[in-house]
């Protein structure tokens, strides 16, 4: 798995590819905790190259999320393939995250949102 | 067939692509063939972190047995002896990281039993029948995956 972070306007962006599972979920674990801080920039993560994930990659967001409840930061997934959306679904957490079909909406939803989603 | 691998994450993707294969040529379907591979995927993580408390150079084998109904994966450790009655699903309505790996397993398998009989180590048998409707892969929560 690879993650990269583009920095845009008030937004970061990790780009994620692979498998997310035991092995590549602390890759992820240390890009969140590096963005989402206290009075940084809203954080997507682009989860289109994402082509499996397990239940350490679904902790992952979720310690993402409780992370940026803490710190008020705006976190939102996109692009998930039906496969990680299933997983999700399955485990209930589709409506827990904001999630968007596409980078497009979830930069201007986050962008446009008051406080942390 | 069976295939025996060290205790290291980065190689759970090979069990993963040997489920996928066995259960696509046992007649699975591809999401279904997903569904297996994740299960089989969160039961080898779980002796990783916990039965060998992350050890990297421990053992773990996967037998895969094909019948005309099912497909069976016999998943074999030589660490300590796991408590049964200790491992069960959590509630999903506690929004928490972790632990729902025990629960991906019980969605996507129709048995999931220990042999008490192995001696040496933990024995878990996983049972997936071709037919079998009203599992969360047959209902086709379908293209999951992973």
């Amino acid at each position: 798995m690879k993650v990269q972070v583009r920095n845009l306007d008030k937004v970061s962006i990790l780009d994620c590819s692979g498998d997310v599972d035991l092995y590549s979920s602390p890759r992820l674990r240390e890009a969140l905790l590096a963005e989402i801080r206290p009075g940084g920039p809203s954080v997507l993560v682009n989860m289109s190259g994402v082509a499996y994930i397990d239940s350490s990659g679904i902790a992952t967001l979720v310690e993402g999320l409780q992370l940026s409840r803490q710190t008020q930061t705006r976190f939102g997934l996109f692009g998930l393939r039906p496969n990680a959306r299933s997983v999700l679904e399955l485990a209930r957490l589709h409506k827990v995250f904001a999630i968007f079909e596409n980078e497009t909406e979830a930069v201007e939803k986050i962008g446009s949102t008051s406080s942390g989603i | 067939m069976r295939i025996a691998i060290d205790s290291e994450p980065r190689l759970l993707s090979i069990l993963r692509g040997v489920v996928r294969f066995r259960a696509q040529e046992a007649g699975f379907s591809n999401s279904e063939a997903e569904c297996l591979a994740m299960a089989i995927d969160e039961a080898a993580a779980n002796i990783i972190r916990h039965t060998y408390g992350g050890r990297p150079d421990a053992l773990l084998a996967l037998e895969v047995r094909h019948f005309a109904d099912r497909l069976e994966f016999i998943l074999e450790d030589w660490g300590p002896k796991v408590c049964e009655e200790l491992i069960h699903p959590r509630s999903l309505e506690d929004v928490r990281p972790g632990g729902l790996g025990t629960f991906f397993i019980s969605s996507f398998m129709d048995e999931c039993t220990y042999d008490r009989d192995f001696k040496d180590g933990n024995r878990l048998k996983l049972v997936k029948y071709l037919s079998r409707k009203g599992s969360t892969c047959n209902e086709g929560s379908s293209s999951q995956s992973g």
